[in-house]
C-alpha cells in the first residue's frame, strides 16, 4: 500500500521549532514514518511547495537544516497542480497553500492519504471528496 | 580479505554532515551505475533471483536490491537526524505510548481517540517486553479494547 503523508503551515512551523507546543507531536509522526520507511513500507512524507512559502520553509537557510534532513519531499506547484489548485481555491475560497494541498491530496497516486494539519475542516473541505485521514494539531 | 571498492569519502565528518551527504546522494538523479565488490550470501541473491523470475517483485534482482537498500537508507538517515535532535532536546524524545499514539493518528486507528488506553497498554507491555514497538503496543490495546468491549455487552 502506497502512503502519502502531507504537512500544512502549522505542522512546518512546529517540526521547525523545538519551542513550539506541538513540535514533539510532529516529530513523532515523522519518527513513525521514518520506521516504517526503514522496514520497506512505502511511505512518504510531502510537503506543498506553497506550504513551504507560507511557512517560510529556505532549505537553503540554516534554521531549516534539521527540517530538511527529515525526508520529506516537495510536491512542486508544476503546471497540472497549478491548475488543480486553481480549480479548488475558486470553489473553496481556501488559501493558495491550502489548495495546493487539496491538489496534491486529489493528484495523488496513493492508497491513503494522511494531512497533518491545524485546520482539519479545511483540509475536508480542499480534499473534495477524496477519502483522507487528517491528524488534526 | 581486502575490501576492493574504494572509499569515495574520507574520514572526520560530523554525523550532521554524513546525514546531509546521504540525503544529498539519496536524492541525486545520477543515473550513472558502479559494479561493487559487496559480498551477499549466496542463498539471499538466490532468493532475490527466484522473487524475481518468479513472484515479479522487482524488474531485476538489482532493482529490487537498490530499492530495499533505499528504503532502508531513507529511514534510517531520519531517525539518524532525530536522534541528534533528541539528544541536543531530550525533552523531545518520545516515549513507547506517544509513539502509539502517533502511529494510530497516522492510521486512522480509532485508539488514536483513546490516549489513556495506549498509555495503559504501553506501561504494561514494556513491563512484559522490554524491547516492544509501538506496533506491539497497538495490538495489545485493540486486543485490551476488545476485551472491555466484549464485558461491557455482557454486562
Amino acid at each position: 500500500m502506497n502512503r502519502l503523508i502531507l504537512l500544512d503551515n502549522e505542522a512546518v512551523q512546529a517540526l521547525r521549532d523545538p519551542a513550539h507546543r506541538k513540535h514533539r507531536r510532529v516529530l513523532d509522526e515523522v519518527r513513525i514514518l521514518a520506521v516504517r520507511t526503514a522496514q520497506a513500507m512505502t511511505v512518504q512524507a510531502a510537503v506543498p511547495t506553497s506550504v513551504r512559502v507560507e511557512a517560510g520553509w529556505d532549505r537553503t537557510a540554516a534554521p531549516w537544516a534539521f527540517v530538511n534532513r527529515l525526508g520529506i519531499v516537495d510536491v512542486p506547484l508544476d503546471v497540472s497542480q497549478a491548475d488543480a489548485a486553481a480549480g479548488i481555491a475558486k470553489r473553496t475560497g481556501v488559501s493558495v497553500a491550502d489548495a495546493h494541498i487539496g491538489a496534491a491530496i486529489q493528484t495523488a497516486d496513493a492508497d491513503q492519504i494522511t494531512v497533518i494539519s491545524s485546520d482539519p475542516d479545511d483540509m475536508r473541505k480542499v480534499a473534495e471528496g477524496r477519502r483522507v485521514n487528517v491528524v488534526a494539531l | 580479505m581486502s575490501c576492493t571498492t574504494s572509499l569515495w569519502y574520507t574520514g572526520g565528518v560530523t554525523r550532521e554532515e554524513a546525514i546531509d551527504r546521504i540525503n544529498e546522494l539519496l536524492g541525486s538523479t545520477d543515473p550513472e551505475t558502479t559494479n561493487t565488490s559487496m559480498r551477499i550470501p549466496k542463498a539471499l541473491r538466490d532468493a532475490a533471483a527466484l522473487a524475481v523470475s518468479e513472484l515479479d517483485v522487482a524488474p531485476s534482482a538489482t532493482t529490487l536490491t537498490a530499492n530495499a537498500l533505499r528504503m532502508f537508507l531513507q529511514g534510517t538517515v531520519v531517525l539518524a537526524a532525530l536522534e541528534l535532535h533528541y539528544e541536543e532536546y531530550p525533552e523531545t524524545r518520545p516515549t513507547l505510548a506517544d509513539l502509539a499514539l502517533a502511529a494510530a493518528e497516522i492510521d486512522g486507528n480509532p485508539l488514536a481517540q483513546k490516549p489513556e488506553l495506549l498509555e495503559r497498554s504501553a506501561a504494561e507491555v514494556e513491563r512484559r517486553h522490554p524491547g516492544a514497538s509501538f506496533e506491539d503496543v497497538l495490538l495489545w490495546a485493540e486486543a485490551v479494547d476488545s476485551c472491555e468491549a466484549s464485558q461491557r455487552g455482557a454486562a
